[in-house]
């Protein structure tokens, strides 16, 4: 039996960790890509993988749990009738198959039992890690069904300027601690002073101190920085599940018993408009001195 | 325009999640519930929607009879009126909640125009009942929408995507699942609030058919309670933190 | 007669006006405030007759007591003179006659004249502050009328003893006596006689007319609005009724957002102001650089009310939004005001139809608003976390079904969720038990009491709370509560009555001074310890607790005073929901905490959490020497000798 993963962009990290994962399950791995040229199209490509599923009858078809790893094969799910599980970390084989997903944005997870053939199933962001080695192996691109009646018709640029959330490899984070939109300028300074970008809790968005695309959460942005500096945050799952992809958090409050300090490496007590303005001094410092 | 939200009442967590003793679902003595925030914006999006260009909104929910609640707080909004979908509390895989969607929106008298979803359920998180439901209907769907313009009968919708946003044109009816920050939800005026006790609120009881995916139980992941490095307390603090971040090579 | 006819003529305009402002006040929507006749009768003699409020600051206090007494001791001679001007030799049947009569008359004269100097004074050379925004022309136009009133009747006077046309000895009016030897007997001042009564009498009348039609109104209305003021707690807010079957829904009042929805109390208000800015002098917000004056929020809403537009909306066109949001409920307004005027309330009442009608408030409150609805607190933490505090202190955590506890601990959301506020908590838990007090917790079950949504203006909101705390305490079987927060304590002890939720409430430092009275406690007194302790506004000025905390200061240390202290208190800044709202100007906790400095203390006590949070957060950004610290932390510092 086979295994199918459909794969964006065979170089892309969540691609490549997707087929780590299928080749974790000890079958023959085939890799497939749609033809990209007139744009994403999700049901026209949904079609074409679920076109190709019914034609070869693999074991399992997987996918990246990105946007469009999770829409695309919902609706291979849709057009073929099948149950599909989101955001796999691991799959242990069997009729049916047992699962452990990702819910709450990574805050909890569920043991699952997939009552369907083949299983469909995309794989949580960082389940595994990817594994360059064997990457040589091809991948077929499909072509996309031919009516795509949804597809994307036009690209419009980012407005924002400057180190993209998502992207950043240091994110400086605000909570409701910050007290006001102008609170943010120490968050900002250290920030700059980092080259890394400035994130914030849902409650800094609500109370309209900074926009919702600067907010990281488990509805906002996803990060997966090597340092996450969390101020002012107290830690809210919905909070932790935007940040858990972060290799190291360093966690400034005030509130010894925080929750946000039981998912740190890095504690400082302390409330952030010292403590920043500190931090950015003493870097100051280092890099002058 | 005739305009379907459907949201899922959840928990507020707070700082921690506590499981039940049989493992089969969260704790929820003394938590507060909400709905979703992508959805809560999808409410806040139909009645903007109808706002400019007339017609009605539903919102609709699968859900306990506690759901109740959740369904009266998006009327207060501004929503017409609501279909409770009541279910006894046990939890309904996607495909079996996307039937009984579909089931209800064959019974509605007259056709939607605009389907809204949350992009993904605030506790699941399966990311498909939208685009079930859409093929079920044989509708056009298209997810994580953060922008909604409708012209001529055909909704413009842009998609945050890395390095910007993609837009989709498409006739209406079609279902769209939208994000949050797609608008900033109204706060509820206490007019609304006794307007939204009398709307129309239609029951149905649905029957649930027997879990394709089925949960078998929760965990709480591993390595949570870890225990953080303390550097120190307040401004001291700082020449430790920089330590840490000379060692991580970003000073 | 020309006496007839001025007198119609300034009847005329008299009544015309006052029943345009009569028919204001009645064509307001109705509220509670009959009952409580011997505390209204007590209001009256103290602060009508007595002047006791304008006496809190006693040089212009005195001036208006003067020119007040004056003006009651002076009212019959208006009719004396209006007879002596039918008939000069006639006057008021007996106490015309009275020789002891005319020599208060002139005593009251020469006082109100003082008043008059001292009053010109004030406001031409001093110059206070509290007349900024004050119709200051119309003051020296009332003022001028007042002298020329008092003179004229002076004058009259002297010139009748120099015409022998009274019958009492001359010596009974020194004043007049004196002025009289300006005068000859001569056909001059038989004429200047008959010009100084006309004087008079003109004068009066045209007052009358023009009385009603500016500020000095107040002579009237002032003593019905001073018999209509609250006689209930400072700190209760009267509620609304949402859910009236006899009224439809459109007729519901949701505080007020036009002039049609004012109360009749809340006109008469309006209609008693003086303009004096007592209220500004005292208000934080205005001291601190913030557009808010209550003057300026009441003079507002008269205007509005007497241009008679009833639909036109209060907020902007009588009170920018601003001057809304500053203000911190602290009640130094309503403690200053000599006429009883209510600002406090009035600018809930707009707060409450901002908010619940139009959903309009400051966007950084919005989380607070949503938090405090859907997660029972105004931080959004779980509740399920709200007793961790608890957990190694063996505090007992009151269950559904267990026996009552002689005492409740209300914790408050500020003492279970704020670190600093927690402190207090630990503190006050551990001595009760040490004390050995029975008391418990509701823990988990313990849920906001609606105070921030109620000041912020959702009452609705705070309806709800109020009903699921009283089942619950009364499920309970709850009798006795004592809590550490002052605003907790006055909503359980003075709002939740209304909700049918009657408890004996203590605040944590009245209950702590009382253990160490019977010797249940007993800390050791550092000498050398300066503490200042600063009252906070929900415990001393609206609920008159002043001593208790003080006596646990002085258990512990040596206390000193600042200036603004007990009724006179500065604000902390976090009152009416500002602990989650953003201050604009200057800060208020930072000017309090100068104020702290100034005494020289190294330790500043509250007795609040947010008082707790406020300061210590104005100490360190005004880079102040202080200790803030709770008086139930410094107590129990006191007894393990400070570890």
């Amino acid at each position: 039996m086979s295994v199918l993963v459909f794969v964006e962009d065979p170089s892309d990290e969540l691609s490549q960790q997707a087929l780590t994962f299928a080749r974790g399950l000890g079958e023959d791995v085939h890799g497939l890509a749609i033809d990209d040229r007139d744009g994403y199209a999700p049901a026209a490509w949904g079609q074409a993988l679920a076109a190709a599923t019914r034609e070869r009858s693999p074991s399992m078809l997987l996918a990246p749990g990105t946007d469009r790893g999770n829409e695309v094969l919902a609706h291979v799910a849709a057009e073929l009738d099948l149950p599909m599980v989101a955001n796999c970390t691991s799959v242990a084989p069997g009729d049916p198959l047992t699962v452990v997903r990702v819910r709450w944005g990574g805050s909890l997870l569920e043991e699952a039992r997939l009552h369907g053939s083949p299983a469909l199933l995309t794989v949580a962001a960082h389940a595994v890690a990817a594994d360059p080695a064997g990457t040589g192996l091809g991948v077929e691109t499909l072509e996309p069904a031919v009516e795509a009646v949804v597809r994307v018709s036009e690209r419009l640029p980012a407005e924002t300027a400057g180190v993209s959330l998502a992207d950043a490899d240091v994110v400086v984070s605000g909570g409701r601690g910050v007290g006001s939109a102008e609170g943010f300028a120490v968050i900002e300074e250290l920030a700059a002073l980092l080259g890394g970008a400035v994130g914030c809790s849902r409650a800094v968005t609500s109370a309209g101190w900074r926009p919702h695309t600067d907010q990281v959460g488990q509805t906002g942005t996803k990060v997966s920085p090597s340092l996450y500096i969390a101020c002012g945050i107290s830690g809210a799952t919905q909070h932790m599940a935007g940040c858990k992809g972060a290799k190291k958090l360093l966690a400034i409050n005030p509130d010894r018993e925080a929750s946000i300090f039981a998912s740190a490496d890095y504690a400082v007590i302390g409330d952030l408009h010292q403590v920043v303005p500190a931090i950015s001094a003493e870097i100051r410092k280092v890099k002058g001195g | 325009m005739n305009i379907l939200v459907c949201v899922k009442r959840v928990p507020l967590t707070g700082g921690k999640i506590v499981l039940t003793d049989d493992q089969r679902a969260i704790s929820t003595k003394h938590l507060g519930f909400t709905i979703s925030p992508h959805e809560e914006c999808g409410c806040e999006e139909a009645v903007r929607l109808i706002e400019q260009h007339g017609g009605s909104s539903t919102v609709l929910t699968l859900g306990p009879p506690e759901a109740e609640e959740q369904l009266r707080d998006m009327m207060a909004i501004g929503i017409d009126q609501a279909v409770h979908l009541v279910t006894d509390g046990e939890e309904w895989d996607p495909q079996a909640t996307a039937g009984a969607i579909v089931e209800a929106i064959g019974a509605q008298a007259a056709p939607y125009d605009l389907i809204l979803f949350g992009n993904e359920s605030a506790d699941a998180g399966n990311y498909q009942v939208a685009i079930r439901v859409a093929h079920k209907l044989g509708l056009r769907v298209v997810t994580g929408v953060k922008g909604i313009s409708v012209h001529n009968g055909s909704l413009r919708l842009e998609e945050e995507v890395p390095g910007g946003r993609d837009v989709y044109e498409v006739p209406m009816p079609a279902v769209v699942t939208v994000k949050e920050g797609i608008n900033l939800p109204r706060y509820p005026s206490v007019p609304g609030r006794l307007r939204a006790k009398r709307k129309p609120l239609e029951a149905l009881s649905p029957v649930r058919s027997e879990p394709k995916l089925e949960m078998v139980r929760l965990v709480l992941p591993p390595g949570s309670g870890k225990q953080a490095e303390v550097l120190g307390d307040g401004p001291d603090a700082a020449p430790a933190v920089v330590g840490v971040l000379s060692e991580l090579g970003l000073v | 007669m020309a006496l007839a006819a001025a007198l119609a003529v300034s009847g005329t305009l008299f009544i015309t006006r006052a029943s345009l402002l009569i028919g204001l006040v009645r064509a307001g929507a109705p509220t509670p405030r009959s009952g409580d006749v011997p505390r209204r009768v007590l209001g009256e003699v103290e602060i009508v007759f007595g002047q006791r409020k304008l006496l809190q600051r006693l040089g212009p206090g005195l001036m208006h007591a003067f020119i007040f007494w004056g003006f009651l001791v002076l009212v019959p001679t208006i009719l004396i003179a209006m007879i002596g001007i039918v008939d000069k030799h006639a006057t008021l049947p007996w106490l015309g006659h009275q020789g002891w009569y005319a020599l208060l008359v002139d005593i009251f004269c020469a006082l109100v004249l003082a008043g008059v100097v001292a009053a010109f004074w004030i406001r031409k050379v001093q110059r206070p502050r509290r007349f900024e925004g004050s119709h200051l022309g119309e003051a020296d136009l009332i003022l001028g009328l007042i002298a020329t009133i008092v003179i004229s009747l002076l004058l009259w006077h002297a010139t009748r003893i120099t015409l022998h046309l009274n019958e009492w000895p001359a010596s009974w009016s020194p004043v007049s006596n004196a002025l009289s030897h300006l005068f000859a007997d001569n056909q001059t001042t038989r004429v200047l006689e008959r010009v100084f009564v006309w004087i008079h009498v003109l004068t009066i009348l045209t007052f009358l007319a023009y009385l009603p039609r500016s500020k000095h109104l107040h002579i009237f209305v002032a003593a019905f609005n001073v018999w209509f003021g609250r006689t209930r707690a400072r700190g209760r807010l009267e509620p609304l009724k949402f859910d009236d079957p006899d009224v439809p829904e459109e007729d519901l009042r949701f505080g007020a957002g036009a002039a049609k929805d004012l109360t009749w109390k809340q006109v008469l208000d309006t209609f008693s102001c003086t303009e004096c800015g007592r209220c500004q002098d005292v208000c934080p917000a205005f001291a601190t650089g913030k557009i808010l004056s209550p003057k300026l929020v009441i003079m507002g809403l008269r205007d509005l009310v007497l241009a008679q537009d009833q639909d036109k909306p209060l907020v902007p066109d009588a009170v920018p939004a601003d001057m809304v949001w500053d203000c911190v409920t602290c009640g130094a307004c309503v403690q200053a005001c000599p006429v009883s005027i209510e600002h406090v309330d009035h600018i809930v009442d707009l707060r409450r139809h901002l908010v619940m009608v139009d959903a309009s408030f400051p966007p950084e409150a919005e989380p607070m608003l949503r938090d405090v609805e859907r997660a029972s607190n105004p931080w959004g933490k779980a509740q399920s976390e709200r007793a961790d505090w608890a957990a190694g202190l063996g505090v007992r955590v009151l269950e559904p079904g267990d026996p009552a506890p002689e005492y409740l601990y209300w914790v408050g959301c500020a003492g279970s969720f704020d670190e600093r506020a927690r402190r207090t908590t630990e503190a006050t838990a551990t001595l009760l038990q040490s004390a050995g007090v029975d008391f418990a917790i509701l823990g988990p079950r313990e849920s906001c009491t609606g105070d921030p949504a109620r000041r912020i203006g959702n009452e609705y909101v705070f309806h709800a709370f109020a009903e699921q705390n009283v089942e619950t305490l009364g499920d309970a079987g709850i009798t006795k509560v004592v809590t550490g927060c002052p605003h907790c304590f006055n909503t359980l002890a003075n709002e939740y009555p209304d909700f049918g939720g009657r408890y004996d409430v203590i605040h944590h430092s009245e209950l702590l001074s009382q253990l160490v009275r019977e010797g249940r406690i007993n800390p050791k007194r550092a000498d050398t310890t300066q503490i200042t302790y600063h009252d906070s506004c929900y415990l001393a000025r609206h609920n008159n607790v002043l001593e208790g905390p003080r006596e646990l200061v002085s258990a512990v240390g040596t206390p000193v005073e600042m200036r603004r202290s007990r009724k006179q208190t500065f604000c902390c800044g976090a009152g009416g929901a500002h602990m989650w709202m953003e201050e604009r100007a200057k800060p208020i906790n930072e000017e309090r905490v100068r104020e702290a400095a100034a005494t020289g203390a190294g330790t500043l006590a509250v007795a609040c959490p947010f008082c707790t949070v406020m300061l210590d957060d104005g100490v360190q950004s005004a880079g102040a020497e202080l200790r803030v610290a709770d008086v139930a932390t410094l107590l129990s510092e006191a007894i393990d000798g400070g570890d």
